[in-house]
């Protein structure tokens, strides 16, 4: 029992938290997620002297020194090197300074025993260099020692100033939800997205239907093949899944072979029409969920009143219409809320299909464009801040569809008082 | 029905919507061992030549059998945590009273339904913050949380159907609330037990977005990450290849299933008869 409730609290409690705490910041894969971070780069040494830093001090920041002294001597030792190779820098080059890197490497050429890989030498003047720059501090105590250890000294009043042009961490921001409200790209990804889930659910639902009836229309053995057919795409794994789709509708395929024999060009029919085949490849697997559920609700109709029926002279489509359907609405609108919820926030199939494509946004729909902000995309920087502001829209639709269920399934019933106390 | 008869109509409507089902995966048979013909789907020549990624590692993949070795781990680890915490869970919901018991139910049943895709951004940068990110343990330890609302929600619903009157005996009787779970009510559920097991089994065997998220390294990597890095990969477009490749990965699956569906149907059905 506690165990349970602890992994439910942390992996899905608190990340549901979580994600509206991400929303409100400018994390990404720049700032970094966790907290401050100093930094002075090339970059910032630049913008320091636009900022009005003094030259002097500038220079200094972009000061590089290479030192053979005893810290830099137990940091080379660290390495892995060869012992020989450690003595002779011991010997030789204790005590020794270089002002850059290539002074380092010419006089590291000179030894018996060499580094023979660029790896090495790059290791050894990581070890003996002495500069702030491009050294991460997490601290601005930290930060103000590493200045002193590197012999620059600045008054408080331009250490203020440079903590704030050095910090590249993430900041506290409402930016991302102006930004949702404001992109064009909301629209266009609103409108995918309430497409595809319409037209899939519409798919789902209805084939679902027309398995579960015809199948229990049908002798046996036919139905039972039919329903283990259906049942193959929900059983294999996603990835082989959309690749047999793939192949199916590739220009080499079997659909191009087919049409082909036809008269029809072979194409990338994935390509040529993006949005049927999404919706199909989902509507496939969804159809064999809403397919056991629906054949079982229309097994639980008692057969006395099909028979009734029947002796009445009811056709088989009378009965579907008349009887069948009124009697099958709760779970058709069980399976309904249920699917829309997870088509609504389910990415997996879209993402190996299509990935969003073909060209810029064709089939990107809401859950894939956060998982692209945060996850994963071509732009390098990955915006986290942003793509948790986008899970919230989803959380939210998540949490509110959810309970509708619960008001929907008698929530009091599943959670009746036990009979044995203690 | 027995008494149906061949609605040949009716027969012939499903054979043609369901044919690309059909035809995919009996192609996948077919072009796992032939040389592929780009003119024609029909095979031309037996070969094995696409099966080489067992002996042989494809350039820039890694090796297969790091990733079958994860998959295993990964899905057995998953169905070892789900059973346990959820037929403790479940029976705890079921059949005790502790403060807090209607909240939690409720928590749990909400996130039943809520999916949990939702929230891979915000676990993503939780695990990158407390270093779990890119193991196999951070991964696993995912993908049971949650699935284990689900398991939870199973089993105390096969408990419910357990008679009190067993349990009120082996009170009497003097038994502890312990023994009287494992030793009279456990075995009773143990369908439910199975069915939550292969359902978890299978669901860890096919997971891909998780792994590709959280565990995408070549040290970490699950089969499905694997063959979806091999389709994706610029330099081959070898329907061969991946097709031998998705056979290896599905065949255990498919195996597990026709030999397990009898048992997983339980999870539909819910609890012990009569």
């Amino acid at each position: 029992m506690l165990p349970a409730s602890v992994t439910v609290t942390l992996f899905f409690v608190i990340p549901v938290m979580m994600t509206f705490v991400f929303s409100f910041t400018t994390m990404s894969s720049d700032t970094g997620i966790l907290g401050n971070r100093y930094i002075v780069t090339k970059a910032t040494i630049l913008d320091l002297t636009e900022h009005g830093i003094d030259a002097a001090l500038v220079r200094q920041l972009g000061h590089k020194v290479f030192r053979f002294n005893d810290a830099g001597l137990a940091k080379i030792r660290e390495i892995g090197l060869d012992s020989s190779l450690v003595k002779e820098i011991e010997e030789k080059l204790s005590g020794d300074e270089f002002a850059s890197e290539k002074a380092l490497f010419a006089a590291l050429k000179q030894l018996i025993n060499r580094p023979r890989s660029f790896k090495h030498r790059k290791a050894i003047s990581k070890s003996v260099v002495n500069t702030i720059t491009n050294q991460e501090f997490r601290t601005a105590a930290a930060f103000r020692a590493g200045l002193v250890a590197n012999g620059i000294k600045v008054d408080d009043a331009t250490f203020g100033q440079l903590l704030d042009l050095t910090n590249t961490s993430w900041r506290w921001t409402t930016d991302n939800y102006v930004e949702l409200l404001a992109s064009d790209f909301t629209f266009k990804i609103l409108a995918n997205t309430a497409f595809y889930v319409f037209f899939t659910l519409l798919f789902n639902v209805g084939f679902a239907l027309v398995l579960a009836l015809a199948t229990f229309y049908m002798p046996s053995g036919q139905s039972k093949f039919f329903r283990a057919v259906w049942l193959i795409p929900r059983i294999s794994p996603s990835v082989i899944y959309v690749m047999l789709w793939k192949w199916f509708t590739f220009d080499s395929g079997f659909m191009s072979y087919f049409l082909g024999s036809l008269g029809v060009e072979p194409e990338n029919w994935l390509n040529e029409f993006p949005w049927t085949f999404v919706i199909i490849v989902n509507g496939f697997v969804g159809a064999s969920m809403g397919m056991i559920i629906f054949a079982s609700a229309v097994l639980a109709i008692p057969a006395d009143v099909l028979r009734a029926a029947e002796v009445d002279g009811a056709y088989p489509m009378q009965q579907v219409r008349r009887i069948i359907l009124p009697l099958m609405a709760w779970p058709i609108l069980f399976i309904t809320s249920y699917q829309t919820l997870s088509l609504l926030t389910s990415f997996e199939y879209i993402l190996l299909l299509t990935d969003g494509g073909p060209g810029f946004f064709t089939t990107e729909t809401w859950a894939l464009n956060a998982y692209h902000t945060a996850l994963s995309n071509y732009f390098g920087n990955l915006r986290y801040g942003f793509g948790a502001t986008l899970a919230v829209v989803l959380v939210f639709f998540g949490v509110a569809l959810s309970l509708l269920y619960l008001r929907l399934f008698d929530f009091k019933k599943l959670v009746a008082e036990p009979l044995i106390e203690n | 029905m027995d008494d149906r008869k061949t609605n040949w109509p009716l027969t012939l409507f499903l054979l043609i919507v369901s044919a690309p089902i059909l035809i995919m995966y009996v192609w996948l048979f077919i072009d796992s061992v032939s040389e592929i013909n780009i003119e024609s789907i029909w095979p031309e020549k037996f070969t094995l030549r696409n099966w080489r990624f067992l002996t042989e590692e494809i350039p820039g993949h890694g090796s297969v059998w790091t990733a079958t070795l994860n998959t295993t781990i990964f899905a057995t680890s998953v169905v070892a945590i789900v059973v346990v915490l959820s037929s403790t869970a479940g029976y705890a919901l079921s059949r005790l009273k502790f403060p807090f018991r209607a909240p939690f139910l409720g928590i749990v049943l909400l996130l039943h339904s809520f999916p949990s895709v939702t929230l891979i951004i915000s676990i993503f940068l939780m695990l990158r913050m407390i270093g779990l990110y890119d193991t196999l343990v951070g991964v696993i330890l995912v993908k049971a949380a949650l699935e284990l609302p689900f398991g939870i929600w199973i089993m105390k619903g096969f408990y419910d159907t357990v008679p009190w009157e067993i349990e009120m005996a082996g009170l009497q009787d003097g038994a502890s609330r312990f023994q009287v779970w494992y030793k009279l009510v456990l075995p009773q559920i143990m369908p439910g037990v199975a069915a939550l097991a292969i359902f978890s089994f299978m669901a860890g065997w096919s997971e891909f977005v998780l792994p590709l998220i959280l565990a995408p390294s070549s040290d970490t990597r699950l089969l499905s990450v694997y063959l979806a890095g091999l389709i994706i990969d610029d330099y081959l477009s070898d329907f061969g290849l991946f097709k031998a490749v998705g056979l290896f990965y599905v065949v255990p699956v498919m195996i597990f299933y026709l030999f397990t569906q009898d048992k997983l149907m339980n999870i539909y059905g819910g609890g012990t008869k009569g």
